[in-house]
């Protein structure tokens, strides 16, 4: 039967990406991006105002598989080095490289300008048991 | 409820870096696994010791910046490793005062922020220099306890995981020390020399006579009980008493 198919496309919605975030108890936070399945890691002001001023900051590599839990660097300041861990699991896909010169981004803007690496999730199911944002909140307050 | 005390153990006879840095890693793994099991399981302890000649660096190197310095300094009979620590390449050696606190610094709350906790242990060793020996810091931009604006007389590299402290202070005391740190360019500061408390006080002290005082004012300043670890008493105490026994037979 030949009747002729009209192919009716269906508007194009415009839809809203879905953005999370997820906090862990060592003052890191992932915003998952569950269309691209990529993670951007930080770490959070909280963190920022506990280390003083960042001199330093040590990233994974790019093309790195990482664990969630494994050390994957470390962020410096007044001589102290703290490891940064992994929240979840994944390989990394870039590192802001802007923090080579200006470790100061992680003051200024810890949440935002100074993230710190992206990752392709290889289990986003890891995200669920990290802390909401209220969750963390919490937590920082206790 | 007050918070437990801080236990100290200060080791008579020098270590090798390496040694002390694997007893840093085994308690710290022993404080991760028992604060996973309960919140006050784990306990807090400071570490007080010399070193044997050795160089180290810190984050902030590189393998291939060192390769060279690596080769004249272990010449010179020194040990050279790279450490986890932040700041960057130092000298420890007899004659100097080692600390290394391994803190829970979330054991308070609100918890102890890293620059806070790094403002302490100055304080800790400027006290220490001021009611001890009549020595006065100066006041300077540089983590560390300077005497003048080019003499360093101690320095700090701390690393923190999972909000528990590692490495520490490390503070002159004898003239000793001072000769190696002649051989290098120490915590990235050109024109800085490393002073002690021996050439800055103008008399002779040791370092045993230091220990008393130094842990006194630990307790002070981080507002605490100190109480002296007992060794072989329980899991922390087997771990440091085994390389405190190591020591006595080997040295």
């Amino acid at each position: 039967m030949s009747a002729q198919r009209v192919m009716h496309r269906a508007p194009l919605t415009l839809r809203r990406t879905v953005v999370t975030k997820h906090f862990t108890q060592d003052h890191e936070a992932v915003k998952f991006d569950s269309d691209t399945g990529v993670g951007t890691v930080t770490i959070t002001d909280y963190a920022q105002k506990s280390l003083g001023d960042i001199v330093f900051v040590e990233l994974p590599e790019e093309g790195a598989t990482i664990e969630k839990g494994e050390s994957v660097g470390a962020v410096e300041s007044v001589k102290a080095a703290s490891d940064i861990f992994a929240p979840v699991s994944g390989e990394v896909i870039s590192i802001n490289t802007k923090l080579g010169e200006s470790p100061s981004l992680l003051n200024k803007s810890p949440e935002e300008d100074g993230w710190l690496y992206q990752l392709n999730l290889s289990e986003p199911g890891e995200l669920e048991s990290l802390l909401t944002e209220e969750q963390y909140k919490e937590f920082c307050e206790s | 409820m007050g918070l437990p005390p801080i236990y100290y153990h200060y080791f008579a006879r020098p270590l090798p870096y390496l040694r002390a840095l694997h007893l840093q890693e085994s308690i710290h793994a022993l404080q991760l696994e028992q604060r996973r099991a309960s919140a006050s399981a784990h306990k807090d302890v400071l570490l007080l010791l010399q070193h044997t000649p050795v160089y180290t660096g810190g984050r902030r190197q590189t393998e291939a910046e060192l390769a060279r310095e690596r080769t004249r300094l272990a010449a010179l009979g020194a040990d050279f490793v790279l450490a986890q620590r932040g700041g960057e390449l130092t000298y420890h050696g007899p004659g100097q005062l080692v600390g290394y606190p391994l803190l829970d610094l979330a054991r308070t709350d609100p918890a102890l922020g890293i620059r806070e906790y790094i403002c302490r242990l100055q304080r800790v060793l400027a006290l220490h220099l001021r009611e001890a020996h009549g020595l006065v810091p100066v006041e300077t931009a540089h983590t560390g306890v300077f005497l003048g604006a080019q003499a360093k007389v101690a320095s700090i590299g701390v690393q923190v995981r999972h909000r528990l402290t590692a490495h520490g202070f490390a503070v002159n005391v004898t003239r000793e020390p001072q000769r190696w740190f002649d051989e290098v360019v120490a915590c990235g500061l050109p024109d800085v020399r490393a002073t002690s408390i021996e050439a800055a006080a103008g008399r002779e002290t040791a370092v045993e006579a230091e220990v008393p005082g130094v842990v006194a004012r630990f307790g002070r300043v981080m507002e605490r009980e100190m109480a002296p670890l007992e060794l072989g008493a329980d899991a922390l105490g087997e771990l440091v008493g085994a390389v405190d026994q190591e020591s006595r037979t080997h040295s």
